[in-house]
């Protein structure tokens, strides 16, 4: 069966968003566009201007488009171009497209209510830039705990930063932000309550690692079923439900709310 | 603070004799069952405590002498190792007339003052007198930090990160796992309207737990003495969440004592290319040393679980300190453990007000 939607993709978006691994296990879904045909959908990088070469794209007939690790930008005018077009603009987030967060999602709603403290620490290599590091950091955290309240940044530099918000209950939050090349990359999410809490760790999307989700009540601990399925994949297989469905995606709505924190972060 | 005994093989000799002051759940679930495991080197000979019928009823447990007061165990001829156990506010002056009554070695829980004027007079009667203290700062003698202070090479000096991460039920879940305590401290109800009920609480929570790993903090910390809090919040029902930054180095403790079953003690420092991270046993039990993996670069080695934890490991020292076999930590370096502690405490009262206040408008 031949590859119901055509793909093309930057070098930057290759390179971050591991495309061609991600197409290739969807094989009967996604395909490479032949060179010099018009492709269904557009995956390019994150970086500054992202929002300007979306839109390009889907005035170019895109009618999906990947973003891998956007950074904030205002998306106000590529929503309006996505709506216009009917055009399914998903992103592809280090951290927060990871599948196992769904499950992360109920596990921390259930017990929200009753939280003592949120202690996350996100760990990328030495040399990161720690202002993208909080961005992707941040987009995985809101992700299973809705927005957060008094978002400020305590400290930032070179190895690192340090930032402090509250849970809609009023319990502290603390981000850390850690560049080492001898931690493993990913984010750490410790939320306790009065008798237990959740546990999340996420790792990096360059495999199929999954992430665990444990909830630890009086009864034990539970571990969430694990899912060995990458990021990006996960990213791409969402794409594919909006195109199959005629549907566009929320995502730029939640990354707008993102953005918003960021800058008022600055 | 150094030793005035000659040296000595230990298991050789008569054990040593043991006097504890204050008798309650500490002494009961945690010096007594370690002590239990060390019968060929360490015997207790004399229990005091303020109430009489615990002094009996714990000293009977071990087949000890019991009495009420300090002059009574201090002038106990078979007690050469005293173990100071009381509350805070008693520990200086107990520290001080046991060196003054000539005791090979004195085991002081922590805090060993509750101001530098006191640690200084401490040093100075230690000095005097010969007699080795050490301060109860049981992980620094967990067999899993010996091993991995051994093996971290210069990550005191680069690592840029320290986090300090401890997660525990009520003292009473392992106290009940290690024996059969009598009485325990009534629990009271606070009222965490009150900003002083709020200041109450951080500080104990640095001077009664935190203060457990702060010398491990400090051995990453060479400008420990400029501090910075950036951030102190209290965590309910007791626990914080505190950032701090001295000299080049940011530390970040947490805490969580709440009602769960799953204990975490986690200390770590990170580099740019190396870590360490320490995975605590929980107190009371005997339940083994710590975990330590160090990392440089990609590699890690993991040192432990060794058989015994820090409070048997103080235990051992205090012998090898009473035989004259080891010698004492310095004074400095106790003093500094203090100042350290102290100055987080003052400070960070001071910022959680700040905190509580600016959450409440």
């Amino acid at each position: 069966m031949s590859a119901q939607y055509t793909v093309t993709a930057t070098r930057e978006a290759e390179a971050s968003g591991a495309v061609g691994l991600a197409i290739a296990s969807l094989p009967a879904s996604f395909g490479p566009a032949a060179t010099g045909d018009d492709a269904t959908v557009a995956a390019i990088d994150g970086t500054s201007g992202w929002t300007t070469e979306a839109i390009r794209a889907i005035d170019g007939g895109a009618s999906g488009v990947v973003v891998v690790n956007p950074v904030p930008e205002n998306t106000a005018a590529l929503r309006d171009a996505a709506e216009t077009a009917r055009a399914a603009v998903v992103l592809d987030q280090r951290w927060a497209s990871n599948p196992g967060l769904a499950g992360a999602e109920d596990a921390v709603r259930s017990v929200a209510g009753r939280a003592a403290m949120l202690d996350t620490v996100a760990t990328a290599a030495a040399g990161t830039d720690p202002e993208r590091l909080l961005t992707e950091h941040l987009a995985a955290v809101v992700r299973v705990t809705g927005q957060l309240d008094a978002l400020r940044v305590l400290r930032r530099g070179s190895h690192g930063y340090t930032a402090s918000a509250r849970l809609a209950n009023g319990a502290p939050v603390s981000l850390q932000g850690v560049l080492s090349d001898s931690r493993p990359a990913g984010v750490d999410f410790r939320l306790y309550t009065d008798d237990g809490g959740v546990s999340i760790a996420v790792p990096e999307p360059l495999a199929a690692w999954p992430a665990e989700v444990r909830a630890i009540g009086p009864q034990g601990e539970i571990l969430l079923p694990t899912i060995y399925e990458s990021a990006h994949r996960t990213t791409w297989r969402r794409l594919k439900e909006h195109l199959d469905a005629g549907t566009t995606s929320s995502d730029l709505a939640g990354f707008a709310r993102l953005t918003e924190s960021i800058a008022h972060l600055s | 603070m150094s030793s005035q005994s000659q040296a000595t093989p230990l298991g050789s000799l008569k054990p040593l004799g043991v006097g504890i002051l204050g008798a309650g759940p500490v002494t009961q679930a945690i010096h007594l069952p370690s002590l239990a495991r060390l019968r060929d080197i360490l015997e207790v000979r004399h229990i005091m405590d303020v109430d009489a019928s615990v002094a009996e009823s714990v000293a009977a447990r071990v087949g000890a002498t019991h009495s009420t007061s300090l002059d009574a165990l201090l002038g106990d001829p078979d007690v050469d190792i005293v173990a100071i156990c009381s509350p805070h506010q008693f520990h200086a002056d107990q520290v001080i007339a046991a060196c003054r009554a000539g005791k090979k070695a004195v085991l002081c829980e922590k805090p060993f003052a509750m101001s530098g004027e006191e640690a200084a007079r401490i040093s100075a009667v230690s000095e005097e007198t010969g007699v080795p203290i050490i301060v109860g700062a049981m992980h620094t003698f967990d067999p899993g930090w010996l091993a991995a202070e051994a093996n971290w090479g210069d990550l005191p000096r680069t690592a840029h990160t320290i986090r300090s991460s401890i997660v525990l039920p009520p003292n009473a879940r392992f106290e009940d796992f290690a024996t059969e305590i009598i009485t325990r401290p009534a629990g009271g109800t606070p009222d965490y309207n009150d900003v002083e009920v709020i200041k109450n609480a951080l500080r104990g929570g640095i001077m009664g737990l935190a203060i457990h790993d702060l010398p491990l903090v400090r051995r990453f910390t060479p400008d420990f003495e400029d501090l910075e809090v950036l951030q102190a919040r209290h965590v309910r029902p007791f626990g914080y969440v505190i950032s701090l930054r001295a000299g080049n180095q940011i530390i970040e403790l947490r805490a969580a004592m709440n009602s769960t079953w799953k204990p975490e003690w986690v200390f770590e420092a990170i580099s740019d290319d190396a870590a360490l991270r320490i995975d605590f046993t929980p107190s009371y039990v005997q339940a083994g040393s710590a975990v330590a993996t160090v990392t440089t670069g990609t590699t890690s080695t993991t040192f432990g679980p060794y058989e015994h934890n820090g409070y048997e490991g103080e235990w051992r020292e205090l012998a090898q300190l009473a035989r004259g076999t080891k010698q004492p930590p310095s004074a400095e370096s106790l003093i500094n453990d203090l100042t350290f502690a102290l100055s987080i405490a003052d400070a960070t009262v001071d910022v959680a007000a700040a905190e509580f206040a600016g959450a409440r408008s």
